[in-house]
């Protein structure tokens, strides 16, 4: 079974037909709050990037005795690594769950970008990423649990962590449906995650890579990362 | 009844608002609430109280942040649990920012997305500091240095009497008139440092370093006017009294016309000078700074001293401080020289820049209103001795040494804490 815009209702009848209009005449209201969603969701992020790039990173006059390229980029590897992380390592079910998760997320984001573009995938690719969307959401799920269960994690957390978490596990659960059943609470679960990322702690994806910048530079700068013992 | 004026909360505020860089911007934009760091914090190890994980501590700041500089926070503020920065608030910043935390930085390597929390609890005691909050007891410390030279407030006359006391000590043991420990002379290559522990309560530090320097016939000197390593205005987020400290070192270097400055044995007091001096005076030194552990290293591999390996009878372990090593890089340098000098050298577990810090970080050795939380946390550190069965403990770092010192007590160890100098001054031959 192949997915696209096809799907969605026809032009109105009796308008004018220009080639180029049609994509617009075909599209439905859900499809356009995604898209402006979407492009308001980029536009965001791009403001974040833009003004962490435009501050700069700190001056720095120290004497460097070690070297701040290589330990930014052992920040985003093996610095990563669960070998490396008390919190993965101490943590593994939550550090595996997080991954998957997270990986979840991204191919969802693509799909999403795919099924606003019309393009379809062959059935047992959709079957394969269907299924593993649903595992996905369930790492969410586990997570959002855990969160609710433990003492200190709720203790820690504010309704932005619940509403980002739950956001998130119902966009990978939709994305799943979506890709056998259109349906339109689709369009409706991407608008609201697009538009409530960069606004919440799910601009983390942004500021992630800063975070991890800083640290590598940071610590390769003084010697420390890459490890030496 | 409120304590805390509008212009107060304003200068706390400004710390947030009027940064120059995107550092403390992606910092405060980057915590996911995971609470993996819990485990990372002796703290919370310790005491299991959810308001000692990491995470939960800088929430404290970047909920402040959120009610004042987000959108989010400002108009939904319950959402983010976004803060008012009031008197309840800034009490508990007090308790958690200066009673809960070395700024050991073992949560910030392990932070499972890269958050730098001690750089973030730092930023707290910035703020703090500019709301006149620094307890008044690691305040003390800070106004012993800034009003006479040193953080113990050692008159000029009791030092130059202790360094002559121990100049007159090094000839005999040497049994060598020439022996020195030169003070105030131009155009030595080194001029070193001392944290005010040793001429106060260490003194045999001294001669050890002495001695070294004597069999390694260095060029150097002592500064009556300015020796103190530490600056404790690094800890109370007092930004221009840590530029005061600083700049008097620096400018002892230039006066005394030295080529080299070499940083006693003190974490914080090395960090603060060699990492941070330059960025609180805006500029790069002309000279180099370095620690005695690095120098003592080089000594040992170009030759310039030798030692007895057989000397050293007991097992040995290292204790790393948390700013020499985690946050400073001094890793391997300190495990050389210990190799060299001991048959019985053995780790603790975990080590280097994973170690548990001894629980003296931080500036809690200056505060006693903490002494009783510092104590439980060192527990960690006792049962990381205990385990490598060690005769002597070894720490390149005073401050380490006390608290070091007070936990062999407390948790009856029964064993031996030293400074590295301490160890290879014993060993030479």
């Amino acid at each position: 079974m192949s997915y696209s815009l096809s799907v969605l209702p026809e032009a109105p009848a009796g308008l004018p037909v220009y080639p180029n209009l049609t994509v617009v005449y075909n599209m439905s209201w859900y499809i356009f709050l995604t898209l402006l969603s979407l492009t308001l969701c980029l536009g965001s992020c791009l403001f974040h990037i833009g003004k962490l790039v435009s501050m700069g990173k700190p001056a720095d006059h120290s004497d460097p005795i070690g070297n701040e390229k290589e330990g930014i980029l052992y920040s985003f590897t093996g610095g990563m690594s669960p070998s490396k992380k008390e919190s993965a390592f101490l943590h593994l079910p939550t550090y595996i769950a997080g991954l998957l998760y997270h990986i979840g997320t991204f191919l969802s984001f693509g799909l999403l970008l795919l099924i606003l573009a019309g393009i379809s995938l062959p059935a047992i690719v959709k079957l394969i990423l269907g299924g593993f969307l649903i595992l996905t959401a369930s790492c969410g799920l586990g997570i959002f649990v855990k969160r609710f269960i433990k003492p200190h994690l709720r203790q820690l957390s504010n309704p932005d962590d619940y509403i980002s978490n739950l956001l998130v596990t119902a966009f990978q659960v939709v994305t799943a449906i979506q890709l056998h059943i259109p349906i339109i609470a689709y369009f409706m679960i991407s608008s609201a995650l697009l538009l409530y990322l960069p606004l919440g702690k799910l601009k983390h994806m942004v500021y992630f890579f800063a975070a991890r910048y800083q640290l590598g530079f940071f610590y390769g700068r003084r010697g420390v990362w890459p490890p030496k013992n | 009844m409120a304590i805390l004026s509008e212009k107060n909360i304003t200068k706390g505020l400004s710390i947030l608002q009027n940064y120059t860089d995107n550092k403390l911007l992606t910092h405060l934009n980057s915590c996911v609430h995971c609470g993996l760091c819990a485990e990372s914090c002796m703290y919370y190890l310790t005491y299991k109280e959810a308001r000692f994980v990491p995470a939960q501590k800088v929430d404290f700041i970047m909920s402040v942040y959120k009610r004042y500089f987000t959108f989010l926070g400002k108009h939904v503020p319950f959402l983010s649990k976004a803060r008012d920065l009031n008197d309840e608030s800034s009490s508990e910043m007090v308790d958690l920012f200066f009673g809960a935390c070395t700024l050991c930085g073992r949560c910030t390597m392990h932070c499972s997305i890269g958050v730098d929390i001690a750089f973030l609890v730092r930023t707290g005691r910035v703020m703090l500091a500019e709301m006149g909050m620094i307890p008044a007891s690691i305040q003390s410390t800070v106004d012993a240095s800034i009003q006479t030279g040193n953080n113990m407030g050692i008159t000029k006359e009791e030092f130059v009497d202790t360094i002559q006391w121990l100049e007159d000590d090094l000839k005999d043991e040497l049994e060598d008139p020439e022996a020195r420990i030169p003070l105030n002379e131009k155009g030595k290559k080194i001029l070193y440092t001392l944290n005010p522990r040793e001429p106060k309560f260490f003194p045999l530090s001294i001669s050890a370093m002495a001695k070294i320097f004597h069999f390694a016939k260095e060029s150097w000197t002592l500064s009556t006017e300015m020796y103190d390593v530490t600056n404790y205005g690094f800890f109370t987020g007092n930004i221009g009294e840590a530029t005061t400290i600083t700049k008097r070192l620096h400018e002892e270097v230039k006066n005394l016309e030295a080529k080299e400055l070499i940083l006693a044995e003190c974490g914080h007091g090395s960090r603060a000078f060699r990492w941070e001096g330059p960025n609180y005076l805006n500029q790069s030194f002309e000279y180099t700074a370095r620690t005695s552990v690095e120098l003592i290293a080089d000594y040992l591999k170009e030759g310039r001293i030798r030692v007895d390996k057989n000397r050293l009878k007991q097992r040995v372990t290292l204790h790393d401080p948390c700013n020499l090593v985690r946050n400073g890089g001094i890793i391997n340098e300190q495990r050389y020289i210990l190799h060299q000098i001991a048959n019985d050298f053995v780790e603790m577990t975990p080590y280097g820049v994973d170690n548990f810090c001894c629980g003296g970080g931080g500036g809690q050795l200056a505060m006693s209103e903490y002494n009783e939380r510092r104590m439980g946390i060192g527990g960690r550190k006792a049962d990381q001795i205990k385990d490598t069965k060690a005769n002597i403990v070894v720490t390149p770092c005073h401050n380490c040494v006390d608290q070091l010192i007070q936990i062999n007590a407390h948790y009856k160890l029964n064993v031996q804490i030293k400074t590295l100098a301490e160890v290879v001054a014993d060993a030479l031959i």
